[in-house]
């Protein structure tokens, strides 16, 4: 077992102390904010019922076993794990007196382990006071479906992101990846946050009972409001927009390569066009106005896309910039690598692993003046802080460690 | 959580949702808008009736605001702002980087003399860096976030949601910094500067993927194939009245849902004797590869095709496999577990004798509630109360009317 020095940070949150237990995104991205921020978080974990994501893409070659997810590390830097097994009661032990020592618990399970725990919100502050407890599975901790085990693609499904995204001629497609997964970690971590100033007036902490799919409807409360108003069901529409034409993605030169052009105003449209150099079919009264232009909005979309094609996309976002037209290249993986904004903002920060090497690690989407964001480390390997939590947080002696170790608690 | 924090809100329709979040949290928010209402107060209109003060946008983003109308392009509506600012403990804009600077009332006027202030700032790229002066909203930040080039299918242009995802992480990360700062002050009793990328939020969407691609550039972005979401095997389905979210990846945590789905297959006798016989025990989705997902695809999505989105979501919830419907509008507001959780409020519209209702909140919170605390404010519905509560006195409110820095509703 290794026993390192805890790595910290300095930021807004120095001291405050965070349990993690839980899998995934929507928690675990959730006080990632917090660690970025200086709190010394830990992980729950044990490798009989490890985190998906260190298992996710584990195939019988995979060189590092549960060590070698870079998802998981990716979205765990700068917190410490720590092997308790809480199918044992001693585990679960551990586990509470960890309790005593925190101010927040973060956990994102479907209801039910908690329980089964004993590390309930009824029982949890009766140990601390103090403690502030968020519980963010899919669908929250009361009603019928409370239970219903889903993930982030599953979130982006019931809560209408599917259905808005996509072709209108085409199936319901979603935005890639699993848009509760990044939603819903803001407000774990936003409602936490606000839990613990009130705290700081109250002198009591409280319970934060939230559902990913209701973040995510939330965000659309426009959608909603739509439909409860007008009866309209909003849908798919592809890239356009009933306020900006054109507005979408345009072919540029090379494979698969494209830019972003929104044009909200005719001032935006006239600088579009200016840039094109004033062509003669961008002239014609169909185009002059935001009616015409939605109205003949394939021919335009066609003609614009003609003219982008002969340009690369970074190369085309300058020159549309320079005249005063929204437009951006549309970024591949590769491009964000180096997207010379992101890195003048310090988006990545490279910070060694032990089994997978030098790895970049993501900072939230805003900065702080007086305290930018740090990681001390990548992810934590399973249990790599065990011991120092033991002796030196919980004061635990070298025989009750070695008890516990004998005793198969600590795996 | 946040009673007593008074909150400006500047911003435009790229960040209403960071002042809606700290309302709804319970901060006094006061939303500013030009004397002529907020451009944003557009189509579509409740009952489709053209009126600034039907605005559903409006009223669905702008909720536990009150409202004051102010002309900043004024001299004296500047001044009134300063004002304002002294007694704000948060500023939340969306300008132009520099755009309030150069006019002598932005952070950089109010933080020497008013150094509790926190101010933060919703850009597309951030507040400094090349791209810091580019136009965009929130297509642009999509494209040059990096979620756009994924999403879509590979035989057409990369696509966004239809609806503004981008304002969508923003908000909440810009609420989320705005709490951070608050929580800070709490010990140093100063504040500090938010700087929002709207761009940067979007990276989090591809959770970890562009990080990832530093590791191994074969991870780089691409569209999925038809129905495809990740990986190389389907992830959306056709059923006989829509559209449902069903993954093939495995993982042992995974298998049993797999499992119970083909039991009910057998259940229904539609499971091919191929499947029946199947070793659930070696399945591992990262061995497949296209060929090697087409029959369990062939054999889903025949089962999949006879049946309801209800009914097959109804068993999901039952017999526990991660299948969701691709929910709209209707879907949502109809959804028995939202129901359940009281997720959705009614707010009264007094002048319009309607009530309509909202999404509540972003989640339970256990002390104070998180929850829309007031209906959008009519322009300049607060003028008088608010500019009262600064000490203006009423002759000079007039004369702030009458050369329409403030709104003059009888002109």
């Amino acid at each position: 077992m290794q026993t390192p020095n805890l790595d910290l940070v300095p930021g807004v949150f120095t001291g405050i102390n965070v349990i993690e237990m839980g899998s995934g995104a929507a928690g675990p991205v959730a006080t990632r904010y917090l660690a970025e921020q200086g709190a010394t978080v830990v992980r729950i974990e044990s490798s009989k019922r490890p985190d998906f994501l260190r298992v996710l893409w584990l195939t019988p070659d995979s060189e590092h076993g549960l060590e070698g997810s870079p998802m998981f590390a990716m979205l765990n830097p700068g917190k410490h794990s720590v092997a308790f097994d809480l199918k044992q009661p001693r585990g679960i032990a551990l586990a509470k007196r960890l309790v005593e020592w925190a101010d927040v618990l973060c956990e994102n399970f479907a209801p039910g382990p908690m329980e089964r725990f004993g590390m309930s919100w009824p029982a949890l502050r009766e140990i601390n006071p103090r403690l502030v407890m968020a519980s963010g599975c899919l669908f929250g901790q009361t009603g019928p479906h409370r239970t219903y085990p889903g993930f982030g693609a599953q979130g982006s499904a019931l809560s209408g992101f599917n259905h808005l995204t996509g072709w209108p001629d085409r199936a319901s497609t979603g935005p890639s990846g699993t848009i509760t997964d990044s939603l819903a970690p803001r407000y774990v971590a936003l409602a936490i946050v606000g839990a613990l100033i009130e705290r700081e007036r109250t002198g009591r902490g409280q319970y934060i009972d939230l559902a990913q799919v209701e973040t995510a409807v939330y965000s659309t409360s426009d959608v909603m409001l739509r439909y409860f108003a007008n009866g309209e069901v909003v849908t798919r529409d592809g890239n356009r927009s009933p306020h900006a034409s054109p507005h979408g993605a345009f072919p540029c030169a090379g494979t698969d390569r494209w830019i972003a052009i929104a044009c909200r105003s005719e001032e935006e449209w006239a600088a579009l066009r200016g840039a094109m150099g004033d062509p003669d079919w961008s002239m014609g009264p169909k185009f002059l106005s935001l009616d015409g232009r939605k109205a003949n909005e394939d021919e335009l979309e066609r003609r614009l896309g003609t003219w982008t094609s002969n340009f690369a996309p970074h190369a085309l976002m300058e020159t549309l910039q320079a005249a005063g037209v929204p437009a951006g290249a549309v970024q591949d993986f590769e491009a964000l690598q180096y997207d010379p904004q992101l890195a003048i903002r310090q988006h990545f920060q490279l910070r060694e692993h032990p089994a997978l090497g030098p790895l970049q690690l993501e900072h939230a989407g805003f900065r702080l003046s007086d305290s930018p964001p740090d990681y001390a480390a990548a992810g934590p390997m399973l249990g790599a802080h065990t011991s120092w939590v033991l002796r030196d947080l919980l004061g635990l002696t070298e025989d009750e460690i070695a008890s516990l170790d004998a005793d198969d608690v600590l795996v | 959580m946040l009673q007593g924090i008074r909150v400006l809100d500047l911003t435009d329709e790229s960040g209403f949702l960071a002042g809606k979040a700290l309302g709804d949290m319970g901060a006094d928010v006061i939303k500013l808008e030009p004397p002529t209402g907020d451009p944003a107060r557009r189509a579509p209109y409740l009952g489709d009736i053209e009126d600034p003060e039907r605005s559903l946008l409006w009223l669905a983003m702008n909720t536990s605001k009150r409202g004051i109308t102010l002309d900043l392009e004024q001299a004296r509506g500047a001044a009134l702002f300063g004002e304002l600012v002294t007694s704000a403990d948060v500023v939340i804009e969306t300008t132009r980087p520099g755009a309030l600077d150069e006019r002598g009332i932005g952070w950089e006027a109010f933080h020497a003399a008013h150094p509790q202030l926190v101010w933060c700032s919703i850009t597309p790229f951030g507040l400094t860096g090349p791209y810091a002066a580019y136009a965009a909203n929130d297509l642009i930040c999509v494209a040059m976030g990096g979620n756009q080039q994924v999403t879509g299918w590979h035989d057409r242009a990369p696509i966004a949601c239809s609806m503004p995802t981008a304002y969508y992480h923003g908000g909440p990360e810009a609420a989320l910094g705005v709490a951070m700062a608050l929580f800070a002050r709490q010990s140093t009793g100063r504040g500090q500067r938010v700087d929002v990328s709207l761009q940067e939020t979007q990276l989090q969407t591809s959770l970890s993927g562009p990080a990832q691609y530093a590791l191994d550039p074969s991870r780089n972005a691409e569209r999925r194939r038809p129905g495809d979401r990740m990986g190389h095997s389907r992830e959306i389905w056709k059923t006989a009245d829509g559209y449902v979210s069903y993954g093939l990846r495995g993982g042992p945590s995974r298998i049993p849902n797999l499992m119970a789905l083909t039991e009910w297959m057998a259940e229904c006798d539609e499971l091919p004797d191929w499947l029946r016989d199947y070793d659930w025990s070696g399945y591992n989705h990262n061995l497949l590869d296209r060929e090697g997902f087409r029959p369990f695809e062939e054999a889903f999505g025949a089962f999949f095709e006879k049946r309801t989105m209800r009914e097959l979501y109804a068993n999901a919830v039952e017999r526990r496999f991660f299948l969701a419907p691709c929910n709209d509008a209707r879907e949502i507001a109809e959804h028995v577990q939202l129901r359940s959780r009281d997720f959705f409020t009614t707010v009264e519209y007094d002048w319009l004798d309607v009530a309509l209702e909202h999404p509540r909140g972003f989640a339970h919170a256990s002390e104070d509630g998180i929850q829309v605390r007031r209906r959008a404010p009519r322009i300049g519905e607060h003028d008088g109360e608010i500019y009262g509560e600064l000490g203006i006195e009423d002759e000079r409110l007039a004369s702030l009317r009458r050369e329409g820095v403030v709104r003059d509703a009888d002109a």
